[in-house]
């Protein structure tokens, strides 16, 4: 567990992260459902104004995350504090959290006003304020003449606009958004990402991201945690993730990955040097570390990371072009590597050269143009 | 014709009884603007009699009564269903739910005689309810439950706990949870969620329920006949006294549309009123 952390200590000065008190902190906070472990031990801090992803695939446990910061469900162990304060037993309606839900759940009794208003009733605002507040909260989110509508007369996009503003009116300590983009259609989603992320940005509320797509999370997110199964896999910024993933789990969910065949030729301290062919390349060497030199391992490289050269080129790897897809921006090959890769390759070439210069039947040499690969155990199985 | 082959053969029986039913009620119609002549089931002429005679006091005041009664039985199995309906479709204990379930709904699996029997025997003077009040010395003599309209709505309340509890659990359980979640997160503790979430979401169930419990309350002819012993007139139970002990059956049939429109007035206006409600809930 601690091995794997590591990437965000490398990032996160550490002296930093502990002077400052956290917004919202689990601690060891495991949470079981019958005989299904949903959560275990998460371990987690958030910085005050920090954009926080929890990502995975659906049941890896970030919704019961979600719902045990906001008090939804109770912890079965481990502790839980928002802004200092242990919140582990506090009721949800005292915790002061804002929550974007998956579908809103926009009262749909209530017009625009009254939603926004209705956290700011609770907490005996002031008439005259309430008004005031309720103004701003849409001004923010660009829903000045909506007011007086309900839910239903508004679109998808308008009507996540309205569960913003009403979670943020009542300025939450803590924003949590429950998967809040996955209703929306493709074009609304890219844009609404961006407003969201400078509304966030601008008011500097600590936030919670829950989602499942790893392009959400790498470009919204300060940092992101990485879940599966239940446990919490890595914790680090979208970039240092999407580099040096802490695990194979970790490194195939988020983007895409080639898995080569290698081998471990030495270790040096903190990296390694695998071979893969003739290519030999430098890995960290902390997922290797039950590894001895000479051992076979896995070496994950990006598609945008291969380049092509010609076939028997010293440090490359031959291969024989399968298919070619145009992308528009860029073009995607794949690669028949029967020596060096089980599966078969995924070669991401920038441009449009690659369409005339690779043709299918090609056969050429691969290189490794990157030093960001990593390398892990080979899984048991295979 | 060709994409719905077997419609005509479908909707044929319901046709037939829909033919019976319209006869049988044109025959009550025909039946109410004739004449009685006492001591014949024969009627004569046609004449606007009956209907003049029902503003009579006597029959206004059963129709005033009847209204009551429906309109106090509703309130009350409200209020005692609305809770059952409640905990029916929140809790997560299945054992909980099953027995609600039993409770409230095996009524309707008893015979209106049967049920109305054991309120008999639970109201009367020697009954059940009167023993303990006595043996616990709350009461020194018997209270009189028994042919008063108090004991006719308690019978009709358990008569019609059943519906009311399906109509306003089906109205629950289509409620988003999440906007309880939503409501608590935003600071609002669980009395606030529910008046201002909960019940107004909930008011289309209550609306139905309400009328549905009315309109049944409206027809139901044994309980106030038994347990109402001929002190407690309703329209029905009038009905029933000139028809077959007074073989008045023009007379009978004028109160039984006059009947049937009052019902369905006062229902209409029950939604009437309602929509207000139903349109702060979302709903149309």
């Amino acid at each position: 567990m601690l091995m794997r952390t590591d990437p965000m200590t490398a990032h996160t000065p550490a002296a930093a992260s502990d002077k400052i008190r956290p917004a919202v902190q689990l601690d060891g906070v495991t949470k079981r459902f019958g005989d299904s472990m949903a959560l275990h031990e998460a371990w987690l801090k958030i910085r005050p104004s920090e954009f926080m992803t929890l990502l995975g695939p659906s049941g890896c446990g970030k919704t019961t995350l979600l719902n045990l910061v906001a008090g939804f469900l109770e912890a079965d162990n481990g502790e839980i504090f928002i802004d200092g304060d242990l919140v582990t037993e506090t009721p949800a309606h005292m915790r002061e959290i804002g929550i974007v839900f998956q579908n809103y759940a926009l009262f749909p009794h209530m017009s625009v006003a009254k939603n926004v208003a209705y956290g700011l009733k609770t907490r005996g605002v002031e008439k005259r304020e309430i008004a005031r507040r309720v103004d701003e909260a849409l001004a923010l989110v660009k829903l000045s003449g909506f007011a007086d509508r309900k839910p239903k007369q508004l679109s998808g996009g308008q009507q996540q606009r309205v569960a913003l503003a009403r979670a943020l009116v009542i300025k939450p300590k803590v924003l949590l958004l429950d998967e809040p983009f996955s209703a929306l259609d493709k074009n609304l989603r890219g844009s609404m990402q961006v407003e969201l992320k400078q509304i966030q940005r601008e008011l500097g509320v600590t936030t919670i991201f829950v989602t499942h797509d790893q392009g959400e999370a790498l470009s919204m997110s300060d940092r992101i945690a990485v879940m599966s199964a239940g446990r919490i896999r890595q914790i680090a910024a979208p970039d240092d993730i999407y580099r040096r993933p802490a695990d194979r789990f970790v490194a195939s969910f988020v983007g895409d990955a080639n898995i080569l065949n290698g081998r471990l030729v030495e270790k040096r301290g903190d990296v390694a040097v695998v071979s893969v062919g003739d290519i030999s390349a430098e890995v960290p060497a902390a997922p290797i570390a039950a590894l001895s030199a000479g051992d076979a391992l896995d070496v994950f490289v990006r598609p945008e990371h291969l380049a092509v050269t010609s076939r028997g080129v010293s440090g490359s790897l031959p291969g024989t072009v399968t298919t070619q897809v145009f992308q528009g921006g860029h073009v995607d090959l794949y690669i028949d590597a029967p020596g060096s890769a089980r599966e078969r390759i995924l070669l991401r070439s920038p441009g449009i050269a690659a369409l005339s210069s690779c043709p299918v039947g090609a056969e050429i040499g691969l290189t490794i143009g990157s030093d960001d690969i990593v390398a892990f155990p080979p899984r048991e199985a295979a | 014709m060709n994409t719905r082959p077997f419609l005509g053969w479908f909707v044929s029986p319901a046709g037939l009884v829909a033919v019976g039913l319209i006869a049988a009620m044109l025959a009550v119609f025909q039946y109410s603007v004739r004449a009685y002549i006492p001591g014949t089931l024969e009627v004569g002429g046609f004449t606007s009699a009956n209907f003049e005679a029902m503003l009579r006091p006597l029959y206004a005041l059963a129709f005033w009564n009847t209204v009551l009664i429906c309109f106090e039985t509703a309130v009350f199995t409200l209020l005692l269903a609305y809770p059952l309906a409640y905990a029916l479709t929140r809790t997560n204990s299945s054992a909980l739910r099953s027995f609600i379930l039993i409770v409230s709904v095996t009524p309707l699996f008893l015979g209106e005689v049967v049920r109305t029997y054991s309120w008999m025997i639970v109201l009367g003077n020697n009954g059940f309810l009167n023993t303990l009040l006595l043996k616990l010395g709350l009461v020194d003599r018997p209270l009189r439950m028994m042919f008063t309209s108090g004991g006719v709505i308690a019978a009709l309340v358990h008569v019609t706990m059943p519906i009311m509890v399906i109509m306003l659990a089906a109205a629950l359980s289509h409620i988003d949870r999440n906007y309880e979640k939503a409501a608590e997160s935003l600071g609002a503790g669980p009395i606030r969620i529910f008046m201002t979430i909960t019940l107004p979401l909930s008011m289309p169930g209550i609306v139905a329920g309400f009328s549905t419990a009315f309109a049944w309350t409206f027809s139901a002819f044994a309980t106030p006949q038994l347990i109402g012993g001929g002190r407690v007139a309703t329209v029905s139970t009038l009905i029933y006294q000139l028809g077959f002990s007074s073989f008045n059956f023009p007379f009978a049939a004028s109160l039984s549309i006059i009947g049937l429109a009052l019902s369905l007035a006062v229902i209409a206006l029950l939604k009437k009123a309602a929509s207000p409600l139903e349109r702060m809930a979302g709903t149309t």
